[in-house]
């Protein structure tokens, strides 16, 4: 694994990347790397022994400079269109969870010729009338002082996730660990806070754009993107072969049950 | 030279609510069910704060205090200046002082500028005009992003001072409040524009740009331990960092009191209405219980590297003003004083005297208080207290600061 800053008009993003072959774009949620974890979880581990794993930190993520003009999501997509022209990445996968599942499913609504392969995994971005997303904010306010167990609730299968009690203790985290969910938290309100809470309402529309083979990945237990926001997903991407449920995973089926994800997902890509 | 101003704070709180309240119910903000809310018994609630702010103005305070919060049974002033307006109509002499309107959940900061330009018109020049980001909960209620919030306030209350300095028309080309015709009727009364005071929470950042524009620094804090006579002294650095002085009026604080005959009469009276104040009104803002709305990573508005700052030094689980067990722990919180008038003379004096503060606003009514008893403590303080913390606060700033002009600066602007 190396991390490296690049500089994209004058702002630094930074960078994990890991493994051979073809190049895949992997876009953080809230409870993965750059958004809690300075490295790689066991998913990113497992991808990068197929592929060549590339993990930008989105802006104000991590080392990623924040970028105050930042209001709505298409500045974080052109932010990424920055992104991919500095890294000269034309054609690759492309893997988003949650938050970097809606920027994943944006880009390939505009530039469905960079996509090789799509994957969403548990993505906000759509508007589905009766299943609003849930409001992360409020449960990142402590409870009863210092617990964050809806949080984790809302993150994971249940608070009590060995994961989810790792990366989201009660009290007090590890220092930098707290940061950067805080960064995460501040990107978001940004784009996800104010109505639109979390979604375009137009990229339904356009989903048909999307050519590329896709599969979308949800949590059979999501307590934060319902799961009806994967079958909608998966009925309106005409190349989307399968909703592929996780049984037991929550929202972060990555990081909940890392081997099954890796391995549906390194299946579909090398088909 | 003029002694420390009185001020009478009211919140308007929600006083009917059931014992269980507090064990039944999860939060007294935001999300606090509206089932709650008693039209039967609320009937005339509004009059009865409205007149005891009146009463304030009678008894010879230098001004009443409102300010705006939404969903919560803390205060019931969605929109504080709809309650000064009704004060402009039935009080003469005291300031009317609205600390503040929450700029970043207007739509446009030019209604703001309006309303306080009527109100400065009606009241004959006595408006002090706040100008308050909002804290978590406002977040909530409005959905206003927190990244952005600070600077969308700073660039809503320089367009609203703009707009009542400069001739219009012009046209405001900011970065959240584009607007082609900025042309303020009517003006505020007062020149160059009405005080203007800010509240804060000891952030250096927000000290600095108060600073900046030569504004009053109020202090949001309810406590008042050693950390008043510290943001006093911050504030004070700051100044002189941008070419200013420290002076008495430039910086307020907000305590609460209750005085009675005896220190234990006035236990027993207000004890009812301070409990329901602490445990009711401040949970979901400043309690343990349930949850905390005020603080914490889902209103990311200071920036990153700030909230590092600020990890350092949290305990997590720490005891707020609501967790307080026991009288003891309320007394050392210096929150709330309750005593005789010479008890209650000699622990503010004590405040100002460390604090070098010159504005205090303060809360008469707590909770569910009565309002026979409100108004006793209020006539108490205003009789037996306010004369000596008048003549000891001028003797005092004529020592510390002789010959300062406590106007506010105008040269100090932009």
């Amino acid at each position: 694994m190396s991390g490296r800053a690049i500089e994209i008009n004058g702002r630094k993003v930074w960078i994990l990347e890991s493994g051979n072959g073809a190049p895949l774009l992997y876009l953080h949620g809230f409870a993965d790397v750059h958004s809690v974890k300075e490295s790689w979880l066991p998913f990113h581990e497992q991808l990068a022994q197929h592929a060549r794993v590339i993990a930008p930190a989105h802006p104000g993520c991590a080392q990623t400079d924040e970028n105050k003009d930042v209001d709505v999501i298409e500045d974080v997509v052109f932010h990424y269109l920055e992104v991919l022209d500095a890294l000269n990445l034309t054609q690759f996968d492309l893997i988003g969870s949650c938050v970097g599942g809606w920027i994943a499913a944006e880009l390939a609504v505009r530039h469905p010729e960079k996509i090789r392969k799509l994957v969403l995994i548990g993505a906000s971005g759509l508007f589905v009338q009766g299943a609003l997303i849930g409001d992360i904010f409020m449960m990142a306010q402590p409870e009863y002082g210092s617990s964050y167990a809806t949080l984790r609730e809302m993150l994971f299968c249940s608070a009590d996730h060995p994961m989810a009690l790792e990366m989201f203790p009660d009290g007090k985290g590890e220092l930098e660990d707290e940061v950067r969910r805080y960064q995460m938290l501040r990107l978001s309100s940004r784009i996800g806070f104010k109505p639109p809470y979390f979604y375009n309402h137009s990229l339904r529309n356009r989903l048909h754009r999307i050519t590329s083979p896709t599969l979308v990945i949800w949590g059979g237990k999501d307590n934060f993107v319902p799961r009806s926001h994967g079958e909608t997903y998966a009925k309106l991407i005409p190349n989307c072969s399968e909703l592929k449920i996780i049984p037991g995973a929550g929202h972060s089926a990555q990081v909940e049950n890392p081997e099954e994800t890796a391995k549906s997902m390194m299946d579909f890509l090398a088909k | 030279m003029k002694p420390v101003q009185l001020f009478c704070w009211h919140f308007m709180a929600y006083p009917y609510l059931a014992k269980d309240f507090d064990e039944k119910e999860y939060s007294g903000w935001v999300t606090v069910p509206n089932r709650l809310w008693d039209n039967a018994k609320a009937r005339g609630l509004y009059q009865e704060y409205i007149d005891q702010l009146v009463y304030a103005d009678e008894l010879g305070f230098d001004g009443m205090v409102l300010n705006e919060h939404h969903q919560n049974i803390y205060g019931l002033m969605p929109s504080p200046n709809l309650i000064a307006a009704a004060l402009t109509q039935n009080t003469s002499r005291g300031k009317i002082i609205i600390l503040g309107n929450l700029l970043p959940l207007h739509l446009n900061p030019m209604r703001v500028a309006e309303e306080y330009a009527m109100l400065d018109q009606m009241s004959h020049g006595r408006l002090v005009a706040g100008f308050a980001p909002g804290g978590g909960p406002e977040t909530f209620n409005y959905d206003v992003p927190s990244a952005n919030t600070r600077e969308k306030f700073w660039e809503a209350a320089d367009l609203i001072v703009r707009s009542w300095t400069e001739d219009g028309p012009f046209a405001h080309e900011g970065r959240y409040f584009p607007l082609r015709y900025v042309n303020l009727w009517p003006k505020p009364l007062q020149k160059p524009f009405p005080p203007v005071w800010i509240p804060g929470s000891r952030s250096p950042s927000t000290m600095t740009e108060v600073a900046k524009r030569g504004y009053c620094y109020f202090l949001s804090s309810r406590s008042h331990g050693g950390e008043t006579h510290r943001a006093q002294q911050e504030f004070a650095a700051v100044l002189e960092k941008h070419g200013d002085k420290y002076h008495p009026f430039r910086f307020g604080i907000l305590m609460s009191t209750y005085v009675a005959e005896t220190d234990q009469q006035a236990r027993e009276e207000c004890e009812e209405g301070v409990w329901y104040f602490l445990k009711n009104c401040l949970k979901g803002h400043l309690r343990r219980e349930g949850r905390q709305l005020t603080y914490g990573p889902g209103v990311p508005y200071i920036p990153a590297a700030a909230w590092r700052e600020y990890l350092k030094g949290y305990t997590p689980g720490r005891k707020l003003l609501g967790d307080v067990e026991n009288w003891e722990e309320l007394e050392a919180s210096q929150s709330i004083i309750v005593g005789s008038p010479e008890t209650v003379t000699r622990r503010i004096q004590s405040l100002i005297e460390k604090a070098k503060v010159g504005n205090l606003l303060i809360q008469f009514q707590l909770g569910n208080m009565p309002d026979h008893l409100a108004r006793k403590s209020m006539k108490l303080f205003a009789e037996k207290v306010a004369p000596a913390l008048r003549q000891g606060s001028l003797k005092q700033f004529n020592e510390e600061y002789p010959g300062m002009n406590f106007e506010q600066s105008a040269a100090a602007l932009h």
